[in-house]
């Protein structure tokens, strides 16, 4: 099952990239939707909300690849799998102090990727809204 | 450049460089005979260090040295170990590689070989976990244990393990994880946090303590952007007490030898490695006799039918019915429950290659168990 993204620009208090997944995000695809994100903050794009509407399931190297998005957009060299071990959880550091970054958000997740959002505790990481003209409002 | 200074070159560096940082507490380093830094950082003299051979051909080619403060933590002399043997693992297939890309060099193109080498990563990732996970259960009287494992083409990072508790009553310890990546990287992650896991239930005070600690561990020492999903239990087997702590992996369920309902065990927490702690809690449950208790991974409910279709836990549930001859047959022992749901997984995704590991862990306690004192008559005359 293939991933499809595109991009929208959105205006809330701060110019918002709106990045729609349509598909299902497994290992198969999820170090190319990190470079998708990549390829949108070396463009300019600070502010990303994750439209899941029509994301139909998620596997748990979804969670990887939304991990790495938020150390993109926080100008953070992202973890490079192959290269394994090199990584810093200062985000995990920053969530176990009570602050939730804001750079990335997400909306419309269906039951099936809530689900495993929660069951991982990922949900600790994101401000999630229900629908795209909410979460732009919340930005 | 011999085989071993050719491996450290080629992938060793980066695998050792985050014991390399300067507030890393251990440092790790690869040294061939000599003595010579291969990979890793310079040792100091006045350090305590731990060392493991690194053998090639049966004569000691080198070694892996993990130095330090005095070590407060024996979990990750443990994992060292374990990444010792990870590393023996690299260099054999190395080496096996070499020597065919060598033969094959003139006939092949250097697209080709690249495919091949992507394709060998796999097979080697495949082989390393297998390696890690072959475990013969421990025997547990009065109890059935049935597990089933089978890793994906492209390595998923499934692994569990079962083992008896060196305490009173030596309960009986079952982990069950899932590395959220594949490949190479994975299958190193899965080959350093077994044994951490393993040695944290050994430490702790219950599981979710267990889990706590693995976690930071892997958080402070290993830094890999990779997760680990986890569950750990530990069962007292004359009451059959089930404490249980969950990082983020699909809960267990319980199958009730009197035929009612299966329900799940519901204790969620944060994954392994992504968070500085966790704040697990544990959930107690008891296992009846005759009940079984199923642990299991998201290659069972992922996996996926040529249609597109996801397995899903109805199809779960399904196949645990199918073995217990109906709900109110009551019936059903470990094995054949994991039995129904590998066959029940294996025709649903009957053509497609399994794109994660599929790993099934039963344990059923025995319905009746005849009371005999060894070495006495059964009546006095």
């Amino acid at each position: 099952m293939a991933l499809e993204t595109s991009v929208e620009q959105a205006m809330g208090r701060v110019p918002i990239t709106v990045l729609t997944l349509d598909g299902e995000l497994d290992a198969s695809n999820f170090t190319a939707l990190v470079e998708t994100v990549r390829d949108l903050y070396a463009a300019g794009s600070r502010h990303l909300l994750l439209d899941l509407t029509n994301l139909r399931f998620m596997a748990s190297s979804g969670l990887v690849a939304l991990h790495s998005i938020v150390r993109l957009m926080h100008g953070e060299p992202p973890p490079d799998p192959e290269a394994g071990w090199g990584a810093l959880h200062s985000l995990g550091q920053d969530v176990a102090e009570g602050s939730t970054q804001t750079e990335v958000q997400l909306c419309g997740a269906q039951p099936a990727v809530e689900r495993v959002l929660a069951r991982t505790g990922l949900t600790r990481l994101f401000l999630t809204h229900p629908d795209r003209a909410a979460a732009v409002a919340a930005f | 450049m011999d085989r071993l200074t050719a491996l450290a070159a080629e992938r060793l560096a980066s695998v050792l460089a985050p014991f390399a940082g300067p507030d890393s507490r251990l440092a790790v380093r690869l040294e061939d005979r000599a003595g010579v830094l291969l990979a890793g950082t310079p040792g100091n003299a006045t350090e305590r260090a731990v060392s493991h051979d690194i053998r090639l051909d049966g004569r000691v080619a080198g070694r892996l040295v993990a130095a330090g403060p005095p070590s407060d933590v024996p979990e990750i002399q443990a994992a060292i170990g374990a990444l010792a043997a990870a590393i023996q693992a690299l260099l054999a297939e190395s080496t096996a590689r070499h020597a065919a890309e060598s033969a094959l060099a003139s006939a092949n193109t250097a697209a080709d070989a690249r495919t091949r080498r992507l394709d060998d990563e796999l097979v080697l990732g495949r082989r390393l976990q297998r390696s890690f996970v072959a475990i013969v259960p421990p025997d547990v009287p009065g109890y059935d244990l049935a597990t089933h494992y089978e890793p994906a083409t492209e390595v998923g990072g499934d692994f569990f393990d079962l083992f008896r508790l060196a305490r009173r009553g030596r309960p009986l310890s079952v982990v069950v994880a899932d590395v959220t990546g594949k490949g190479v990287a994975a299958a190193l992650l899965m080959a350093f946090a077994r044994p951490l896991l393993h040695a944290a239930v050994d430490h702790a005070s219950g599981p979710a303590d267990a889990l706590e600690r693995t976690n930071r561990v892997l958080v402070e020492e290993r830094r890999s952007p990779l997760f680990i999903t986890a569950l750990c239990a530990t069962l007292a087997l004359p009451t059959g007490r089930l404490r249980l702590a969950n990082a983020g992996h699909e809960p267990p369920w319980i199958i009730p030898g009197d035929g009612s309902p299966i329900r799940s065990i519901e204790a969620e927490g944060p994954l392994l490695g992504a968070f500085g702690s966790l704040g697990l809690f544990e959930t107690e449950t008891e296992l009846g006799a005759g009940d079984v208790v199923l642990f299991y991974t998201d290659g069972v409910t992922d996996a996926r039918a040529a249609s597109g279709e996801r397995f899903e836990e109805d199809r779960l549930l399904a196949a645990i019915e199918a073995a217990r001859g109906g709900v109110q047959a009551g019936r059903g022992t470990a094995a054949e429950i994991v039995e129904s749901i590998r066959a029940a997984v294996t025709a649903f995704q009957a053509g497609v290659a399994p794109a994660d590991d599929v790993t099934i862990v039963a344990i059923g306690r025995r319905a009746l168990a005849p009371r005999r004192r060894p070495g006495r008559p059964l009546a006095s005359s």
